[in-house]
């Protein structure tokens, strides 16, 4: 197909102009990818595919979304009023704003999936340092794109979770202060914070279609990992991407529409998971909800946080658990990558994973003293993994890595 | 590998792969395209309410129909006897040409009146050219406009941006860039002097 199309006229043409035959070449027909990547390798794609979901649905939600605290005489204001549009009014509104939303859950879970699955076959090692790491400015970028979203509604959980986290900004020494208002625009989140959000929630996934393009191209000079995570140097142990892996790629973003679009008509809000219940009681800065968590994708950092009886050193620590994630490479010094080879790094791996959804589970649940101890304890695995990764090498017995694959 | 090949299945398959993924593809675009069609509250504005009776003689008022301007003219007797005697300087005297300048309620008297009561024109105020709302300029002769109308201006409407001309029927005058008269939009008298536009 891409074959016959190649050897037309026009893209002739093009070619002469553009160089297209040779990008085509090397980044798809002829793109060496091992040939024994698991199904694991599917989330990338989709991540993709998600991202462009939540850009194309966003534009045009950015259509009839109004960024106003300014109240209308229905009592509401103009920003809820005008979501409440989206939902009633507008064509099809009500189905553009559940993708969008069901989106931002789907994006986060394709993310952590690709990121696990990085951690677990040993990604984000050498040669694939950088690699890594723009995945990490990524997952950053995300999360406050996430963020600024959330308070586009204008409801109780957008307006709170929103001073929660400015509040953060606010603990930091000296500067906090300062930042805090650069934030809010104000002394307290009001409608220029929602303003700014409103500019910045765009701003964000333009940047990130950005990097995400670093991304790929940073992949694209180390070439994938795989299962076994030694590096496979012939011939026949590869496979060209195209069509290969876009087919797999392909059957993938199947198998996930099925989920997104089950989801995105039949359980939008997902029992109040991907949209909290109370958001849809407008914002009152006069009044918290009596329970007040993030959505479930911050809800580990946010265990995290909380653990600390020191408000300065429970932002610091959050900030910490997602900066350590820029040294893993450098921390993990084994020369072997996949956790196949590797029984007590692999044990480590499956625990940290259990750590993480306890915390997201302690994060999303009201604080009571027992979760109260159990966020401790996970917290402090979630460090010591990282630390313990320092010192592994030394009495880690890994098994003997095959030659190829 | 190459020759084990069966391409004609293989393009088959192509085909019906690329068939299926298009029509997904033109699915999934209904619910984009029809978002930005005016959504239902902007359809539930589509109607206007109106009493003509609040405008004095001679005077024209301009009121919003579905976000468009249209012009309210209480014509006197006056006004009125000029609409006669000038059907060779107009493009369409009958308002035949198109649809939108005619009206179901038109009968051979009261056509040139564009009007359901010859009094109250009720008209589309954005000139057929290109948008502009016209400049009302009722008296006859350029006694009161200067050469901004012709000599034998029978009095009506100057449109501002191209120059397009209408008479005080609303009917185009030859020589304007406008190619038909003021459109006319569906209204009727819910009573003596209350008008439901749309």
């Amino acid at each position: 197909m891409l074959n016959s199309i190649m050897k037309t006229k026009l893209f002739a043409w093009v070619d002469q102009r553009t160089g297209a035959d040779a990008i085509i070449k090397s980044q798809l027909t002829e793109y060496a990818v091992p040939k024994n990547l698991n199904y694991m390798w599917n989330f990338g794609s989709l991540a993709l595919l998600v991202l462009v979901l939540q850009i194309l649905t966003g534009i045009f939600l950015a259509m009839y979304y109004k960024p106003s605290a300014a109240f209308t005489s229905g009592g509401y204001t103009v920003a809820f009023d005008s979501v409440e549009r989206i939902m009633r009014d507008v064509n099809f509104g009500w189905l553009i704003r559940y993708m969008h939303a069901v989106g931002a859950s789907a994006f986060f879970f394709v993310v952590y999936m690709h990121i696990g699955r990085g951690l677990y076959y040993g990604s984000y090692k050498g040669p694939r340092e950088l690699l890594w790491i723009i995945g990490v400015v990524i997952l950053l970028i995300m999360q406050g794109a996430a963020f600024f979203g959330y308070l586009l509604p204008w409801g109780q959980m957008s307006f709170w979770g929103a001073t929660v986290i400015t509040n953060l900004f606010g603990a930091l020494p000296v500067i906090g202060e300062y930042l805090q208002q650069v934030l809010r625009g104000g002394f307290a989140v009001g409608d220029p914070t929602l303003n700014r959000f409103f500019s910045l929630h765009y701003l964000f996934p333009l940047l990130l279609a950005a990097i995400v393009g670093g991304h790929v191209h940073a992949l694209h000079v180390v070439h994938s990992n795989n299962p076994e995570g030694i590096d496979v140097h012939n011939a026949e142990e590869k496979i060209n991407f195209h069509p290969y892996y876009t087919v797999k790629d392909a059957f993938g973003v199947g198998v996930f529409l099925l989920f997104y679009c089950y989801i995105v008509f039949f359980n939008p809000q997902m029992g109040g998971f991907f949209i909290e219940v109370d958001n849809y009681v407008p914002a009152n800065n006069l009044q918290t909800p009596p329970h007040i968590a993030p959505v479930w994708y911050l809800t580990p950092w946010y265990t995290i946080l909380r653990s600390f009886p020191d408000k300065l050193l429970g932002v610091v620590a959050m900030g910490a658990s997602l900066g350590i994630l820029f040294l893993l490479p450098f921390l993990d010094r084994s020369k072997v990558r996949s956790s196949r080879y590797r029984p007590i790094f692999r044990q480590m791996v499956v625990l940290f994973f259990v750590t993480v959804i306890i915390l997201g589970y302690c994060g999303h649940s009201a604080p009571t003293p027992t979760l109260k101890l159990v966020g401790q304890i996970a917290t402090a695995y979630y460090f010591a993994f990282f630390i313990l990764l320092l010192f592994l090498p030394k009495f880690e017995k890994t098994k003997p890595l095959p030659d190829h694959i | 590998m190459s020759e084990q090949v069966d391409q004609s299945k293989r393009n088959m398959l192509f085909g019906a792969a690329g068939l299926l993924g298009g029509v997904a593809a033109l699915a999934a675009a209904v619910p984009f395209v029809g978002s930005m069609l005016p959504a239902a509250d902007t359809l539930a504005a589509s109607k206007t309410e109106f009493d003509v009776g609040t405008v004095e003689s001679g005077q024209l008022v301009v009121i919003q129909w579905q976000g468009k301007p249209v012009f309210v003219v209480n014509r006197t007797k006056e006004l009125l006897a000029q609409i006669d005697g000038h059907d060779e300087m107009l493009k369409d005297p009958e308002s035949r040409e198109i649809e939108a300048v005619s009206a179901a309620w038109m009968t051979d008297e009261n056509r040139k009146y564009r009007a359901i009561k010859p009094e109250y024109l009720v008209v589309v105020a954005s000139c057929t050219h290109l948008g502009c709302i016209p400049m009302y300029k009722a008296t006859k002769g350029r006694k009161d406009w200067g050469d901004s109308v012709p000599e034998d201006w029978p009095g009506g409407w100057h449109c501002p941006c191209h120059g397009s001309l209408y008479d005080i029927s609303a009917r185009v005058i030859n020589d304007s860039p406008a190619p038909h008269n003021l459109h006319l939009m569906p209204y009727k008298y819910t009573g003596e002097t209350s008008v439901v536009i749309g």
